[in-house]
């Protein structure tokens, strides 16, 4: 894998994502409530999943774009994904390194996604909505939420993936 | 006219999720070995941005282009959810590497691993709506 474009042009231009969402379409930043919003459209007597889904609809939109974005990317653009990591420590990782998304991992992905889901909306946000759109608010729920991500993410990291491997 | 634009911005946020790499699993996992700078200096510099962004459109008053006020309302303190929420979270970002904006460009990139986080997504969301009276907030 090539170098990635560098953070600091990276992570302004996902902070402007914030202003341009809010200019263009009155939204605040946020993708996981269009789990909801497609859920929304099985009928069903969960109260949860029986809302005003109009309010959520433009992040369908939102997700349309990001799957498209990675489309053009590997098939207009010649974007590949094989990866090599060497810095990545324990050494384990390199074994992997070429095949994490190869179809046999599926059960990693479908439970992991599976935690996403459902903790996303547990939190009331995820990476997007609470990170980056509500830590730049200096909302308490955000900063808890982050840092509840982050140790989270450090026993799934640490203690969990290299169960697996 | 407004799907489009929010489709060319979730395009925009996807590419730059790409091409910075966020979206993939080894940067995620160098993130949390903290062998990296990389994703942290993303993530903070997004965050900073994003705070001064609001700070500028607060201040000067700025509108948005259909000429209403922005309101920015910040998400409600539930502590038990946000933090019991946030660690379940954390570890499926974790050992999937992918929040929920990748799993979306994991669908487009690796179909055949995104649709499996995507059902997950979704199948856990339903847990969460089925759940959602009988745990803490």
């Amino acid at each position: 894998m090539k170098e990635p474009l560098a953070w600091y042009i990276a992570g302004p231009l996902i902070g402007l994502i914030v202003p341009a969402l809010l200019i263009l379409r009155e939204k605040q930043f946020g993708i996981s409530s269009s789990y909801r919003y497609i859920l929304s459209f099985i009928p069903t007597k969960i109260s949860y999943f029986n809302y005003h889904r109009e309010q959520d609809q433009w992040q369908l939109h939102f997700a349309i774009g990001l799957v498209l974005s990675a489309l053009a990317a590997t098939q207009l653009f010649g974007f590949s994904d094989a990866i090599t990591i060497d810095k990545l420590s324990p050494n384990k990782y390199e074994i992997v390194a070429q095949s994490i998304y190869d179809v046999k991992n599926a059960l990693q992905f479908f439970i992991g996604g599976i935690l996403v889901g459902f903790g996303a909306r547990y939190a009331n946000g995820c990476t997007a909505g609470h990170c980056i759109m509500g830590v730049s608010q200096f909302a308490l729920s955000s900063i808890l939420a982050t840092i509840a991500f982050f140790v989270g993410g450090l026993i799934g990291s640490l203690l969990i993936v290299p169960a697996i491997y | 006219m407004k799907f489009i634009i929010t489709l060319i911005l979730g395009f925009c946020f996807g590419s730059i999720l790409i091409y910075s790499q966020a979206y993939s699993w080894y940067r995620i996992q160098e993130m949390f070995h903290f062998e990296s700078f990389h994703m942290f200096g993303l993530l903070f510099s997004a965050i900073g941005t994003s705070a001064l962004a609001l700070f500028i459109l607060k201040k000067f008053g700025i509108k948005s282009v259909s000429g209403k006020e922005i309101e920015v309302k910040p998400k409600p303190a539930q502590l038990k959810a946000n933090i019991a929420g946030g660690l379940i979270f954390g570890i499926g970002w974790s050992i999937s590497g992918a929040c929920s904006a990748p799993v979306y460009v994991l669908v487009g990139m690796h179909w055949q691993i995104g649709l499996f986080l995507l059902a997950g997504a979704l199948l856990g969301t339903i847990v969460y709506g089925v759940v959602e009276s009988k745990i803490p907030h």
